[in-house]
């Protein structure tokens, strides 16, 4: 933590209660919603009778898929602007906004309540009579691949949305057939829930006369969602947008559910303010979930161990419906850095998108990237104990130098910068990775298993949600500063480090700055929200630019009030001095002196940066022990050196770092959302069944900087949000396999439940 | 319909609720103090703790009947004026929050704890908070805030 920290300028509301989530809202009068969803997995709806439901106290309304259809309301196709394998495009069923005909998963909407309570709503749901003719339901991708596996789709035949490929096949094939050495591997990425600790909801006012919704929801961005509402069927200039406090996005608030488009219809048909509140319940139901993905890998090395050729395939479940960036995250993500960060002349990737009978998948933390990740770094590990190369050595001997960069990888994809043997270097130093063997030794004198592991990672970052991204400083009367921008806070101190940023420029105190995020009254920027590890190196550096500008336009108003020429300036810490005198003013005193007029400021000025791509590394350590007794597995010490490129706030990147890596120890430990293969049923739908990472999961977590700054952005910033989790995923699981090797196992999945462990232990013994 | 009587940071309230109002419905809807937030529906995540006579409780588990003449504590009731109570004040300079939604019930679940145990080691604070979910921060500053307020309410 640095020493300087007191504290984020969100935090005072935050601790006394006075943040507003979007349950916080409320507006007189409001109507409150609940929700139809499907109990089984696959089947046709037969009928629907809404009569007894209608009739029950307090309903306004209920709303099916004939009146979302009516109302040109549609569940969009997913983003994807590439064509898969053989320029084939991605096959998208027709589909609305609530079911219907057919239901596809448990927990899919089929139909909405709006009474004047919670509790009516919810009351009345129970009274819709529903008729199903059950359909067998594939949960599984191996299942739904099988020939004659049940089909969900007519328009994805065989249940294969898309096949996508990239690098050289031929390349591959040629190496693998000349390779010393073939190292192979399977690994499977488990489905896990996002879990963001504020469940899902929206508020929608609808204003007649105008035609224009206020639209109040848990989002990533303004522009994310109203860009995301436009795709269902509501013009961006339909909706204003209102945001303050967000509860957590991890991926998972991007864009609009199916729930919130029945909410505006509602408003707008009843003509009252409509509202409505997930339970946790249902957020593990329709919250899109994440990973799900079998993963499988070739490594081809010489005999030096100079590696020639990665092969990697990839079977992605899409859940139900492909949706949103799901499809994106599993095929073009990992395309990025898809030989992590060594030098490999060739790379050939396979990738399979199965369509099954469960919720749609979309970005969770990391998003393809730490499953890219544990791909290869574990296919590094089993190469270097097949070949008897130490682990460390074969990582050096293939490492990118320092000196290449830009970088380009056999998918014709630049690196920005970096510094991989660096990293590797001084993540050894501070572990005492060179003692560990006496600590193995004592953890067997106890009768515990020990291991280290680490992972040297790479991942992109800086998702290019819109073309630039643009920000905008304006003065207010006291010589206060507003930036205005479209960043989607959901924790990460936004209002803290945006107007660090601004006031390190300005050489000013940055509490005279203050953002403004999430506003519909906000001047009208183009950009996109906090998604990909993206705001800093986006908004951070338009903000940086919008500085710089305010700065030049002081310029000649600090020639004409010093009464010297523009080239006699100079500004520096704040001030606009004449050369080579003591003479000067400062920036917000110059500020100060100039009138504005309707509402703009004569040094009001704007910034942008055009999309930029980003590369953060790192080499994370980790220390663990197993009691194979119980099949515990502890973890002692945590290490990460970390290039996220140029520091701005040391303790945020910090922050992001230990909810990162502790997302990433959930999946490793424990979070596996698990559905009954037979029947489709969600056997984790609530946190009493679904593992979620407790306090001293992690008691021992240093983070450690070695930036290399990144020449794609004015910041030198790369992305810090997704870094942990996916560098924590291979470190943790070469670590476990590391402790687990003296028994003869070399290979098992996660997550390392207890029960799991202790079978797999049992099983090696015999 | 049911006439309850509490009092609520220090204030005196009495209204007439559903038999079925949670304690925590109750003091977000009628009471309007939305600080106490609902994060599950299983009492597992401990957004929702206030204290109730001085009792740390998760208020999703508890019928506002069953607080009737109780002394309830919420987060809103914390600070004193401008002046933050320790644990609010050391989960902002230990960066313990991020999204902030578990925070509240985070603060009142280690308020209760210090009051129990003013010295806690390691252990009994990882104990202390398992019944706090927190999916920002991986626990490792929350850990620290309740270090550095125990100290400071020395």
């Amino acid at each position: 933590m640095s020493a300087a920290f007191k504290g984020r300028r969100e935090d005072r509301r935050l601790v006394t209660g006075a943040g507003r989530y979007t349950a916080d809202w409320n507006q007189s009068g409001q109507l409150y919603a609940a929700f139809l969803r499907s109990d089984r997995a696959h089947a046709e709806i037969v009928s629907i009778d809404t009569k007894a439901a209608s009739a029950h106290p307090g309903v306004a309304g209920i709303f099916t898929a004939e009146d979302t259809k009516a109302a040109g309301l549609v569940f969009p196709p997913p983003f994807l602007p590439f064509p898969g394998k053989g320029g084939q495009p991605i096959k998208v069923p027709a589909h609305g906004i609530l079911a219907s005909g057919r239901v596809r998963y448990v927990g899919e909407e089929i139909a909405m309540v709006v009474a004047a309570t919670a509790a009516a709503a919810q009351d009345a749901v129970e009274k819709i009579e529903i008729e199903y003719q059950d359909l067998p339901a594939v949960s599984d991708v191996e299942d739904a691949l099988k020939p004659g596996a049940a089909q969900i789709h007519a328009e994805i035949p065989g249940n294969v949305s898309l096949v996508y490929e990239y690098g050289n096949e031929a390349k591959v094939n040629e190496a693998m057939a000349k390779a010393a050495h073939v190292t192979r591997i399977k690994l499977y990425s488990a489905r896990l829930v996002s879990n963001p600790m504020e469940p899902k909801g929206c508020l929608a006012v609808y204003d007649a006369a105008k035609d224009v919704w206020d639209f109040w929801s848990s989002t990533q961005g303004i522009t994310m969602m109203s860009g995301s509402l436009a795709t269902h069927g509501i013009a961006p200039e339909k909706a204003r947008i209102h945001a303050q406090d967000v509860g957590g996005g991890f991926g998972t608030r991007g864009g609009a559910y199916p729930e919130y488009l029945v909410v505006m219809l509602a408003a707008k048909k009843l003509g009252k303010p409509v509202k409505w509140v997930a339970t946790r319940s249902e957020t593990f139901v329709s919250d899109h979930h994440g990973r799900a993905i079998r993963l499988s890998g070739a490594l081809a090395l010489d005999k030096e161990g100079n590696f020639l050729a990665f092969r990697l395939d990839w079977t992605c479940d899409l859940g139900a419906y492909p949706a949103g960036a799901g499809p994106f995250i599993n095929t073009i993500t990992p395309m990025l850095t898809p030989t992590g960060v060594y030098k490999t002349p060739a790379v050939y990737g396979l990738h399979h998108l199965v369509v099954t009978n469960t919720t749609p998948i979309a970005p969770y933390r990391g998003a393809g990237r730490p499953d890219g990740a544990y791909l290869i770094e574990r296919l590094v590990d089993e190469a270097a104990r097949e070949m008897k190369i130490d682990r460390l050595e074969l990582r050096r001997r293939n490492f990118i130098a320092k000196d290449a960069f830009p970088y380009e990888t056999p998918t014709m994809v630049p690196y920005d910068s970096g510094d991989y043997a660096t990293l590797l270097e001084k993540a050894l130093q501070k572990t005492d990775w060179a003692g560990f063997e006496k600590r193995r030794a004592e953890s067997k004198s106890r009768g515990k298993l020990r291991g280290i592991g680490l992972a040297s990672f790479i991942e992109p970052a800086g998702a290019a949600l819109a073309p630039k991204d643009q920000t905008l400083l304006k003065f207010g009367s006291s010589g206060n500063l507003v930036l205005h921008s479209v960043t989607g806070p959901t924790g990460q101190g936004h209002e803290t480090v945006m107007p660090e940023i601004v006031g390190r420029e300005l050489g000013v105190d940055p509490e005279l700055i203050t953002l403004s995020t999430g506003d519909p009254d906000g001047p009208p920027l183009i950009g996109g929200g906090t998604a990909g590890s993206r705001s800093m190196s986006s908004h951070g550096a338009a903000s940086l630019m919008a500085a710089r500008e305010v700065i030049k336009k002081g310029l000649e108003l600090a020639a004409k009030d010093l009464e010297v020429a523009v080239a006699d300036i100079e500004f520096k810490d704040g001030k606009y001095s004449v050369k080579g005198t003591d003479k000067s003013i400062g920036i917000i005193q110059l500020a100060k002196k100039q009138s504005s007029t309707a509402g703009s400021h004569p040094m009001d000025a704007g910034g942008e940066v055009p999309a930029a791509g980003t590369f953060p590394s790192g080499v994370h350590v980790a220390e663990v022990e197993i009691d194979p007794d119980t099949g515990v597995t502890s973890v002692l010490r945590y290490l990460t050196m970390d290039d996220c490129g140029t520091v701005i706030n040391h303790t945020l990147l910090e922050g992001q770092m230990h909810g990162g890596i502790m997302q990433g120890a959930g999946q490793v430990f424990g979070e596996e959302c698990q559905y009954d293969r037979a029947s489709g049923q969600l056997l984790t739908g609530s946190f009493m069944d679904y593992y979620m990472p407790r306090a001293g999961l992690i008691r021992d977590l240093q983070v450690y900087d070695h930036p290399v700054p990144s020449p794609t952005n004015p910041l030198g910033v790369k992305g810090a949000g997704e870094a942990g989790t996916t560098g924590s995923l291979p470190t943790f699981m070469n670590a476990v396999v590391d402790a687990l090797r003296p028994i003869g196992i070399h290979h098992i999945d996660m997550p390392i439940t207890p029960s799991k462990m202790w079978h797999a232990i049992r099983a090696a013994a015999k | 319909m049911a006439r309850i009587e509490m009092t609520v940071n220090g204030k005196k309230v009495s209204h007439d609720v559903e038999d079925r109002t949670l304690l925590a419905d109750f003091l977000r809807d009628e009471l309007g103090l939305t600080g106490t937030h609902i994060g599950c529906d299983t009492s597992q995540c401990g957004c929702c703790t206030v204290h109730v006579d001085g009792v740390a409780v998760k208020s999703c588990t508890m019928l506002v009947g069953q607080a009737n003449g109780a002394d309830i504590l919420t987060i809103e009731g914390m600070a004193k004026g401008d002046k933050l109570h320790p644990v609010q004040q050391a989960f902002t300079e230990c960066h313990a929050l991020q999204c902030g939604f578990c925070t509240p019930g985070m603060i009142m679940a280690v308020a209760g704890l210090l009051k129990d145990n003013p010295s806690p080691n390691d252990d009994e604070i990882i104990h202390g908070l398992e019944g706090n979910l927190c999916r920002c921060t991986g626990y490792i500053n929350i850990i620290k805030a309740v270090k550095h307020a125990a100290a400071a309410m020395k």
